[in-house]
């Protein structure tokens, strides 16, 4: 991959043709990392696996993770963050907030599309509108909703007219925003694809082809050069970018490869610069390929959630039980012999990762895995249930390997432990999600990622009339205290009640709380390893010399 | 012959039309829908996106709004996954991929399968004939989705001379691997049922006869074995070959082709309704087509058939 020396010398040759013409080009072409001085390679690109393909990337359509880093080349909203998760200027270079805390005034640098187009507060207001109006139909149209944009609900819901929404272009380099009450995270909350410009002309002329590599006019340091469905898909440099003179890489290429373990034999040769490292596989990788295998902190958790409501089993509505099941889960077996990859056993359901939450001290979370087992088999027997009165459920779990491992090992645990007999059954993702939600299970697998950095991504999840309590669990002390949470200067009282609660109640098993874990080429540099929400910009990588 | 033609041509339409039904309904049917997710969106969102996509209609007025773009515009309709695209713009990347390795692996399979059972069988229990019938058995007891990563460790890691996947527009390396690895146990297959149904030609009467009359052995194999014995592989190349060109998705998976048989089950577990129809309709249509082509290729060297 990485170019030989002949290539090198020709490249270092045109770097000091370019060095000698302009400034621009000189940055662009220079050996070393002007402020690292690291050694830089002579190919500046970088290859990533993609694990299916990319349903679309207009900002307004978008959906998932992997689509969503692919916009974020190709397109830029009013702020970004930096590799810690904090908010730097993008378009906008700063805002005003008023003093009654509902209108943000955007001041917007003067940059161009990738067609000489100016970019102006009046793309802005296009492309939000675009994204509340039905007849668009983003399935993130919610998340404007989230935003509390004036009169945004009223749009996507009743079919009020978008020019009503809560946006104007003072002038064309002025947005202001109007919401309907403060929110202190609303900046944050632009740094989120579905809020960034799409070209109104481009869209208007084009269609739903918009997006393809010949028609597509972005903001972003890259531009779409190829985009083959579940084959590839490749970005190339936007010399028109406002930052391009400080962008080191030049081209991005993601492969769809289906299968992880057939991405990893890419990896090793030499195919990827970047590759998940499929479930237990963590440790040989780090043996292998030293400097090259990655795990950390991810804001996401994973259970299993008791059907507490009408439709679930009499045995679950009896806290014993629950706690039971809980406390006989052995989840340091889980995340050192299933997953291995430094994944970290899960007492609570907010992740520790998570900014300015510090992990309640629940108590038994503190024991030994002793004391808790036989917690466990006095609080089962106390519940009445006995080798000749067994308790028996299903569980359920969408279809995956890792899934799978997971449920074998903790239904054997309890039927060792307490005697339970728990029958495994998986299901189709779509048909998964439909049984879960008709609260047509007995115990189910769950996982979130956090929306946003902030525990009540999490702990709104358990309040009663959240779509995704598909246990059904009620407690209107934890409603009270996620509610009062919003508004309250120290909601972190809160969700610590809210954790011992849910440690009390047992409404869900918390298992584990992920990790990232990627091999990553050790030439290629600048991942944001420490930003757990993993927002990716292709442009503060570089690629050094071997 | 002719009328035999028209016969089977007509007597394909109703077959399609029930098709088409049956997957229309299979689908309806299947728990969840297109836009339901693990987040689960708010119901305007949702009644935003099924307006969109006409899902908010009675099934019927789908069923005809669907079928009326398919015969009077050839228009399969919007791709309820991949929102920038139209199921004829997936079709038209998808299919042509496929057509190519599905082709090359069926040209493959046919060119060293058929030679290699009348060798086997002319020169029947001899080192030849073992040989083949080992590698056959050997072929078909290798699974194409072992043999793909099998094919990616030894071409792509150690030896470095093929791409590990990809297409790029069909150039010849991205081609090699998925064609040898779809091929591979359809040869096996033609290899052995031409071996056996050459052994049972060789052993009839006539060729006694021939032999008898002294005719040279190529002569034999040539002019007289070989129709005969070349019927029980026309019926199973018929279906293997519809097979082939409609794609696989172990293929698609292992080498990230960009080819029809992935998008086809993807479209099922994305409950992608017009998509799935849209690569039903044209696999269905084509296992139809080459049937016919079957049977009248039969009838050719058949005459008792065409009765």
């Amino acid at each position: 991959m990485i170019g030989n020396k002949n290539n090198f010398k020709k490249v270092a040759m045109i770097a000091a043709i370019g060095a000698a013409t302009t400034f621009a080009s000189m940055s662009a072409f220079s050996a070393t990392h002007p402020k690292t001085g690291e050694e830089l390679a002579a190919d500046q690109s970088y290859t990533y696996r993609l694990p299916d393909g990319i349903p679309s990337l207009d900002p307004q359509l978008v959906e998932g993770v992997e689509s969503s880093i692919i916009v974020r080349d190709l397109f830029e909203g009013l702020l970004n963050q930096d590799d810690l998760g904090n908010n730097i200027p993008g378009v906008a270079t700063s805002f005003d907030l008023s003093a009654d805390k509902k209108t943000y005034t955007f001041h917007l640098r003067k940059s161009i599309w990738s067609n000489g187009d100016p970019v102006t507060a009046h793309d802005f207001v296009y492309s939000w509108r675009r994204a509340v109006d039905p007849k668009t139909a983003s399935p993130y149209s919610w998340y404007m909703e989230m935003m509390s944009l004036k009169n945004g609900a009223a749009i996507t819901k009743d079919g009020m007219d978008s020019k009503e929404l809560g946006v104007k272009a003072i002038d064309d380099y002025t947005f202001e925003v109007t919401l309907d009450a403060p929110l202190p995270y609303f900046p944050s909350m632009v740094t989120h694809t579905t809020t960034f410009p799409s070209h109104q002309a481009t869209v208007e002329k084009f269609g739903k082809d918009w997006t393809r590599p010949k028609n597509i006019v972005g903001n972003g340091a890259y531009i779409l050069t190829n985009w083959t469905l579940k084959e590839k898909n490749v970005r190339e440099r936007n010399t028109k970018y406002w930052d391009n003179a400080n962008t080191i890489l030049n081209k991005v290429t993601a492969l769809v490869i289906n299968d992880e373990n057939q991405a990893l034999i890419r990896f090793k040769a030499g195919d990827l610069d970047k590759t998940e490292i499929p479930a237990g596989q963590y440790p040989a990788m780090n043996k292998s390929n030293p400097g090259e295998a990655f795990s950390f902190p991810r804001l996401c958790n994973y259970y299993y959630t008791f059907n507490l409501s009408e439709s679930g089993p009499e045995a679950f509505k009896d806290v014993r039980v629950r706690k039971a099941l809980s406390y006989a889960l052995d989840r340091n077996v889980i995340v050192k012999n299933v997953l291995k990859g430094g994944q970290f056993p899960a007492y609570t359901f907010t992740p520790a990762a998570t900014a300015g939450f510090e992990v309640p001290e629940v108590a038994y979370a503190t024991w030994t895995q002793k004391e808790r087992d036989a917690k466990a088999v006095a609080l089962l027997a106390e519940a009445g249930f006995s080798k000749s009165n067994p308790l028996k459920f299903d569980m359920i779990y969408n279809t995956d390997e890792a899934h799978k491992k997971i449920a074998t090992v903790i239904s054997q645990m309890w039927k060792q432990k307490l005697g339970v007999n728990a029958v495994l059954a998986n299901q189709e993702w779509k048909t998964f999600l439909e049984t879960r939600k008709k609260q047509d299970f007995e115990l189910a697998r769950g996982a979130w990622c956090g929306d946003y950095n902030e525990a009540s991504t999490f702990l709104d999840l358990v309040t009663t009339q959240a779509g995704y309590n598909h246990g059904k669990w009620v407690n209107t002390e934890v409603d009270e205290l996620m509610n009062a949470a919003k508004t309250s200067a120290t909601p972190n009282v809160n969700y610590t009640r809210v954790e011992q609660i849910m440690a009390d109640e047992m409404p869900v098993i918390p298992i584990y709380h992920y990790t990232g874990i990627y091999m990553i080429r050790d030439t290629l540099k600048g991942w944001p390893i420490k930003n757990v929400q993993q927002t990716i910009y292709s442009r503060t990588f570089y690629k050094t010399a071997k | 012959m002719f009328s035999f033609i028209i016969r089977r041509t007509f007597s394909s339409i109703p077959t399609i039309l029930i098709l088409i039904l049956i997957s229309f309904a299979l689908m309806r049917l299947a728990p969840g829908s297109p836009f339901s997710s693990d987040r689960g969106l708010p119901p305007e969102v949702l009644a935003n996106l099924e307006a969109k996509y006409g899902l908010n209609l009675p099934w019927f007025e789908q069923l005809y709004t669907y079928l009326k773009g398919i015969i009077f515009s050839f228009d399969f309709g919007p791709s309820f996954k991949y929102k920038d695209r139209s199921v004829n713009d997936i079709l038209a990347q998808g299919f042509p991929v496929t057509l190519t390795y599905g082709l090359w692996s069926f040209f493959i399979a046919v060119a060293v399968g058929i030679p290699l059972g009348i060798a086997a069988a002319v020169r029947h229990n001899t080192k030849l004939d073992y040989l083949a019938v080992g590698f056959s058995i050997g072929a078909q007891v290798l699974p194409n989705f072992v043999m793909a990563p099998i094919l990616v460790i030894i071409f792509t890691l150690w030896l470095n001379w093929l791409p590990g996947g990809g297409w790029n527009g069909g150039e010849w390396q991205y081609v090699i691997m998925p064609v040898i690895a779809l091929s591979t146990s359809y040869m096996a297959s033609i290899a052995r049922i031409t071996r056996s149904s050459m052994l049972e030609v060789l052993s009839a009467n006539f060729i006694r006869t021939a032999k008898a009359k002294g005719l040279a052995n190529s002569s034999i194999i040539l002019n007289h074995a070989l129709k005969p014995a070349l019927l029980p592989v026309i019926s199973y190349l018929g279906p293997a070959f519809v097979s082939m060109i409609t794609g696989s998705v172990i293929i698609d998976i292992y080498f990230s082709t960009g080819g029809m048989g992935q998008f086809f089950v993807d479209a099922a577990l994305n409950r992608d309704y017009s998509l799935l129809m849209g690569v039903t309709i044209v696999f269905g249509v084509m296992t139809i087509l080459f049937n016919t082509i079957v049977d009248i290729a039969y009838a050719w060297l058949d005459p008792k058939i065409r009765l």
